[in-house]
């Protein structure tokens, strides 16, 4: 569910309607801040969303009073809206002209043409008569309702994609899209609609619907009445990295975006530094050696949230109740605008008796849903401010341009490689990353020539042995950084004149980008700078990687054995033509 | 009924309907099947809904859907 866990408004999202009347009318008289107008525009019967969406937002202390316009009057009501502080605009396909959902596809083109021509001109009014509204929350159209299990791409969802293109042109500054459709699919179109009402009201949504509703919309209220969170205070030891600092170590945290756990913490980072650039203030609160923290914050690897994020941080040995108390003091801002998140049930219900106030998220028991329950959580943060998130939106298209004309025009895939401009970094003997080496050995199967598995004590002794050299990897293109994803094992034999490829290995994450040919040139490159002659190598087949079968005769190897399981290959160096793959660059990383 | 009508329980009797009762509109109508089905956790078909016109004739509609007529007529009251 959408924001199930935020509190405040999503606390009456369990309740029945009877219970929500019943708090509404008790809640009415107990708020003495002024009223917090809110007109709903509507072509359909929506009247129920009256209690449902003012009770959570009075338990905001926002005294809301929603009124609702007459039905299919939007255009004539929109002139009657000088008093609201916001204004809500339901308006539904199906009764732009009645029946359209069905009427639609038996239009011919002039009808058709007219239909989006009125509806536009329609808009244009609402627009101009709502210009002095301080906010206004406009439905994306949707044919969802009537859509959602036909195959065809038909002419109400064409409709509807027409219109709210039409929308996002002509949408002033004042006015926000409603994702409707996202609240439609978190309730199940079919538990959103009770067509009862419709034919006999026309009424579409049920109970449920104006719930979700109601929470889906709340943050752009919260935000105008100036209540949107404005700092995430954080603790640090299973919470933002797994492991404790203080017991495990610096090198034993586990923050690392390829390890199973530690992948679930890099991308709550992540979604802390995204916040961050949407003008969050991050904080952390932990309890650990001020020292220690520091050094993971400066110079840990994995570590995302860098001293230039972290607004203040508190990693001492006081009790988090007056560190929050500090940070309040310190930055000047209300309890009521912190989140906090932490993983221990006791810091969590200690803030939560204290300094009620502050919203605490609790990291779930089962943490493969502690990003999404922090993702249900973001919009406590929703900031209508404009300059913000039209500078986000600036970047975001400026991405999409970039991916669209990378997808775009390329007939053949070189050219569609070269485009994304590939770099391949290969570094030998490198000690800083025997765990991931290790783990690829473990993990991969698919692009793996002889499958052999490695602990880190092996591929330490390999680094270490003057008969050995460790090759690994990263593939980066103009979209990012694969990280470690390749690893190559070679032994020198007969007085180094000989070198034998005991694992070649990529993850699946960077295949199909001919990465494996512009390695293989670079090792034998490196090779026969080394004075070494001739090269073994060989192919042991497993049921999963069959794709790398031929992958030494590609590479122009000589076949010399071919059991059922084994094919041993040699290459005489000079014979090697290389294949000079002039889109990869390949970069030297770290040697010992 | 008397959280969907706004008014208090007491006033609530056999014999109320849309005629007694002024604020029983035919949207409030709606309002009132759909907190009935939630709390009752039955649905109506389209003709019971039109036939809902007092409150005698709802407590017999939901003792003939199996709720046992004394005590949903009791939450009845004190519920709506």
């Amino acid at each position: 569910m959408l924001g199930s866990n935020s509190p405040g408004t999503g606390s009456t999202s369990e309740l029945k309607y009877s219970e929500i009347l019943k708090l509404h009318k008790e809640s009415g008289s107990n708020l003495n801040s002024g009223p917090y107008r809110v007109s709903v525009l509507s072509n359909i019967t929506v009247h129920q969303i009256k209690e449902i969406l003012e009770l959570p937002l009075r338990l905001e202390h926002i005294n809301a009073d929603v009124s609702i316009g007459d039905y299919d009057n939007i255009v004539q009501d929109s002139l009657n809206c000088e008093g609201s502080n916001a204004v809500i605009i339901f308006w539904e396909l199906c009764n732009i002209v009645d029946g359209l959902q069905h009427r639609i596809e038996l239009f011919d083109d002039e009808q058709l043409d007219a239909i989006l021509e009125k509806a536009k001109s329609e808009i244009d009014l609402v627009f101009k008569n709502l210009q002095q509204t301080s906010l206004v929350l406009i439905n994306k159209f949707t044919a969802l309702q009537f859509s959602r299990s036909n195959i065809r791409c038909n002419r109400l969802e064409e409709l509807a994609n027409q219109l709210n293109r039409y929308l996002t042109q002509q949408m002033p500054a004042n006015t926000r899209l409603v994702g409707i459709e996202k609240v439609l699919s978190d309730v199940g179109v079919a538990n959103a609609l009770d067509m009862r009402y419709y034919y006999s009201s026309k009424a579409l949504y049920t109970i449920e619907f104006f719930k979700a509703y109601s929470r889906y919309i709340s943050p752009f209220f919260m935000s105008a009445n100036g209540k949107a969170k404005k700092a995430l205070i954080l603790d640090c030891d299973n919470t933002l990295w797994h492991g404790v600092l203080g017991e495990d170590g610096f090198d034993n945290i586990d923050m690392s975006p390829n390890s199973k756990i530690g992948a679930i913490f890099s991308e709550i980072q992540a979604m802390a530094l995204t916040l961050n650039k949407q003008g969050v203030l991050l904080c952390l609160c932990s309890k650990n050696n001020p020292a220690d923290v520091a050094a993971v914050v400066s110079s840990h690897p994995d570590f995302q949230l860098r001293k230039e994020y972290i607004t203040i941080n508190k990693s001492n040995w006081q009790d988090k109740v007056s560190n929050i108390r500090d940070i309040s003091e310190t930055l000047n801002i209300g309890m009521d605008s912190f989140v906090f998140v932490d993983d221990s049930p006791f810091e969590a219900n200690m803030i939560r008796e204290h300094l009620p106030e502050v919203t605490v998220l609790q990291v779930p028991e089962r943490l493969h849903e502690y990003p999404q329950m922090f993702r249900d959580n973001l919009s406590l943060f929703y900031n209508l401010s404009f300059t913000a998130e039209d500078k986000n939106k600036v970047e975001m298209y400026k991405q999409q341009a970039k991916r669209d004309s990378a997808k775009k025009g390329y007939t053949d895939i070189e050219d569609y490689l070269a485009s994304l401009g590939l770099k391949l970094t290969v570094s030998v003997d490198d000690m800083s990353i025997v765990p991931r080496m290790s783990q690829l050995s473990q993990k991969t199967n698919q692009f793996n020539l002889t499958t052999k598995r490695y602990t880190e004590g092996e591929i330490t002794s390999f680094i270490e042995n003057e008969d050995s050299k460790v090759f690994s990897f990263s593939v980066a293109d103009r979209f990012g950084d694969s990280g470690v994803t390749g690893l190559c094992i070679v032994k020198l034999c007969d007085d180094s004149r000989m070198a034998d490829v005991d694992t070649f290995l990529m993850s699946c994450r960077v295949l199909g980008r001919n990465i494996e040919y512009a390695f293989v040139d670079y090792l034998l490159g490196t090779l026969k700078q080394s004075e070494v002659k001739t090269v073994a190598a060989q192919y042991s087949s497993t049921n999963k990687n069959e794709q790398v079968e031929d992958f030494y005769d590609k590479c122009c190897f000589v076949a010399k054995s071919d059991s059922n399981s084994t094919k041993k290959y040699s290459l005489d160096l000079v014979k090697y033509e290389p294949k000079r793959l002039t889109y990869i660059q390949v970069i030297n990383g770290r040697s010992d | 009924m008397s959280a969907v009508f706004d008014i208090p329980a007491e006033m609530i009797n056999e014999e109320s309907s849309p005629d007694t009762i002024e604020s029983w509109d035919s949207l409030k109508h709606m309002n009132l099947v759909v907190g009935l089905e939630e709390e009752f956790d039955v649905v109506f078909s389209d003709e019971e809904i039109v036939e809902m016109l007092n409150f005698a004739l709802i407590k017999e509609l939901l003792s003939s859907r199996g709720n046992d007529s004394s005590t949903s007529g009791q939450v009845l009251s004190q519920e709506f």
